[in-house]
């Protein structure tokens, strides 16, 4: 997928505008709206129902991130992500919990959001750990070890070791007003919703910029033709540990990001099917693309809650519908990357990018 | 010492369920170079379907003929349906398919028959144990065991004097050099598939007789992927041989490693020990070494 092509009649004059991120003033205004309706228009008109559900999308934008940049453009598949938001998650809630901070940290409210940015590092550590076999093997053995490294840390390290920390069994609780980021208790859905809004626009400046530097450039490289890389100069296992360090950090964030959505927290919030989960949705949304993340986890938690919606009517006639919904989501999430793989496979970004050109070409698109 | 021998007797004999279905992995793998991550579902889908038909009254070999019968038919619609199309297409897109296809089917038995254990009853095979010397074996194992091999024996002489057979090795050997004999590609995929299926069914049915049948028994069937990692991905002997070792090396960690481990040790090994092994040998004990600088 090539960029998007510019109107008739617009002409760039110097590099400087031929880097710009928006190069038309209509795509400034679009994106200024875009901005005023994520910050003022969506918590006026949503209800908490809805809230819920946009802090849902905005979790897996930030889990899916980092699947993005390891599938999508280094071309490293990795089946096991939920692993380092479960690391990221964990960490956070034990600083939080467990870590003796200084009173006046506490009070300024900055534990928080330390211990996401700790958390963050050590799931790009964790990461990085499990992407050591990258500088070995690659393809299907590869796959092989990010699903080892699923299994190792959410079933038995964090399952076994993690969870016995205070003798607490199974769930570490969170309870209300531990999580705090500077003046504002966040107990609410629209402040997670805030926080999640501004971590996710953060996230993905911070990813776009990273691909047009040197370094995506190399990730690019090294997903299209990892011998020609080679041959280039850029240092592959260098850069291969870079992008799992990368994805494992915004895994991280992701993961602390979400306890303040939870009461408690438990391994049964990171299984295996999450991790897929989170791959699908950049294959529904388009592999290779930032955009796609983003559509591909709109598409994919509006239509499971629209499912949804439409089992509860059926409930009255079928009540055992409702007792099935996780299997018949389960079976839809299947049948629909299949679907997709099959008869989309660049996704949903690439309807987008055809849509955008249309317009902008309109009325003579030869 | 004797635990070391019965721990090894049971690993031996629920390797060679292992064997089974690593078996059926192969094949796809050798005759259509399909990665494919739904084997634990195809496990699933025919130890279920076995068991429908147990609890319908009709005894058990009947049975389980049944469900190879089901297996054959739904690895050819499989196939037809999902596969047929992505022929070409890149490597991770067919193993995002094969995934896809886990979770559709999953759902689907879920919803069939829902989440809770199952077990046949009555019960197959005797309860009470065998001795040999000091050595207990359960019955179930035993037979279980016997039956694994007979199957194994089946489908391997399958491949070697049957013309069938001959044509999917020939496809697995050289595909451009198959067609120009008029061997049909799409046929051999089509049966790979369907020998998957029923390889697994028949693994899925008899360690659903051992612990009971849940969806677990589907996490069971990703057990296949350290086995066939440990023998080389497109070897069959090596299927074999890599299904019995994990059986085994399995049940030593449970026996022994587990009292130094809060727990869960025995699911974990496997793959542990396959993040390690791949590090070392990616192309396993007697797969194709295709060197390839990364």
């Amino acid at each position: 997928m090539s960029t998007t092509f510019l109107p008739c009649g617009v002409y760039h004059e110097n590099y400087k505008q031929d880097h710009a991120w928006w190069q038309t003033r209509f795509i400034k205004s679009k994106m200024f709206l875009l901005l005023v309706s994520l910050f003022f228009i969506i918590p006026k008109i949503a209800d908490t129902y809805w809230l819920s559900i946009c802090n849902q999308i905005g979790y897996t934008v930030l889990g899916a991130l980092g699947v993005q940049l390891l599938i999508g453009f280094c071309g490293q598949v990795t089946l096991g992500h939920a692993a380092f938001l479960a690391v990221g998650a964990y960490v956070s809630t034990l600083l939080v919990l467990e870590f003796p901070w200084p009173a006046l940290l506490v009070q300024w409210g900055l534990a928080y959001p330390m211990s996401i940015l700790i958390a963050a590092l050590a799931a790009g550590f964790w990461c990085v750990l499990f992407g050591l076999p990258s500088a070995r093997v690659k393809g299907f053995y590869l796959i092989l070890t990010t699903m080892a490294a699923q299994f190792i840390t959410v079933d038995f390290v964090i399952t076994q070791y993690i969870s016995q920390i205070g003798g607490r069994g199974q769930a570490f609780s969170l309870p209300p007003g531990t999580i705090k980021v500077g003046p504002w208790m966040i107990d609410s859905d629209i402040k997670v919703y805030y926080m999640m809004i501004v971590l996710v626009i953060i996230c993905v400046i911070g990813m776009v910029n990273l691909l047009r530097s040197r370094v995506g450039r190399a990730w690019v490289a090294i997903r299209d033709n990892d011998i020609s890389a080679e041959v280039m100069g850029i240092n592959i296992v260098k850069y291969k540990l870079l992008a799992f360090f990368v994805a494992g950090f915004i895994g991280g964030i992701a993961g602390a990001v979400w306890i303040s959505n939870l009461a408690a927290i438990s391994p049964e919030h990171f299984p295996w099917f999450w991790s897929l989960w989170l791959v699908g949705v950049i294959l529904i949304g388009g592999a290779g693309s930032v955009h796609g993340t983003i559509f591909g986890s709109i598409f994919m938690v509006v239509v499971m809650e629209l499912l949804q919606m439409a089992v509860i009517p059926l409930a009255d006639t079928y009540p055992k519908l409702l007792v099935d919904f996780l299997f018949i989501k389960e079976s839809a999430f299947g049948l629909a990357i299949c679907v997709f793989l099959i008869f989309e496979p660049n996704g949903l970004a690439y309807r987008w990018w055809q849509a955008k050109n249309y317009f902008n070409l309109w009325p003579f698109s030869y | 010492m004797e635990l070391f021998f019965m721990t090894v007797t049971t690993g031996v004999m629920v390797g060679g369920i292992y064997a089974l279905i690593a078996l059926g992995w192969v094949l796809i793998y050798k005759c259509s170079g399909v990665l494919n991550l739904a084997m634990g579902e195809l496990t699933l889908i025919g130890a279920y379907a076995s068991l429908a038909f147990y609890t319908m009254g009709i005894p058990f070999l009947f049975s389980l003929l049944l469900s190879l019968i089901v297996g054959f038919i739904l690895g050819i619609l499989t196939e037809r349906i999902f596969l047929d199309k992505l022929i070409g297409e890149p490597v991770l897109t067919v193993i995002m398919v094969t995934v896809g296809l886990s979770f559709f089917f999953k759902g689907i038995v879920e919803l069939i028959w829902s989440t809770d254990t199952r077990v046949f009853e009555p019960a197959v095979f005797p309860l009470e144990p065998l001795r040999f010397g000091a050595i207990v074996v359960g019955q179930v194992y035993l037979w279980s065991f016997i039956a694994a091999i007979i199957l194994l024996v089946i489908f391997v002489s399958f491949f070697k004097y049957t013309r069938w057979g001959l044509a999917m090795q020939a496809t697995a050997d050289d595909e451009m050099a198959a067609l120009s004999l008029g061997i049909s590609a799409r046929f051999v995929y089509a049966a790979a598939w369907a020998i998957a299926f029923m390889a697994a069914g028949v693994g899925g049915t008899l360690l659903g007789n051992i612990n009971g049948l849940n969806i677990s028994v589907g996490y069971m069937g990703l057990l296949v992927l350290p086995a066939v990692v440990l023998g080389g991905l497109n070897s069959v002997p090596g299927a074999i041989v890599g299904g019995i070792a994990i059986g085994v090396m399995q049940n030593l960690c449970g026996a022994y490693l587990d009292q130094y481990f809060p727990g869960g040790v025995k699911e974990i090994a496997p793959f542990a020990f396959m993040a390690i092994f791949l590090l070392f040998k990616p192309y396993g004990l007697w797969g194709w070494e295709r060197i390839e600088r990364v």
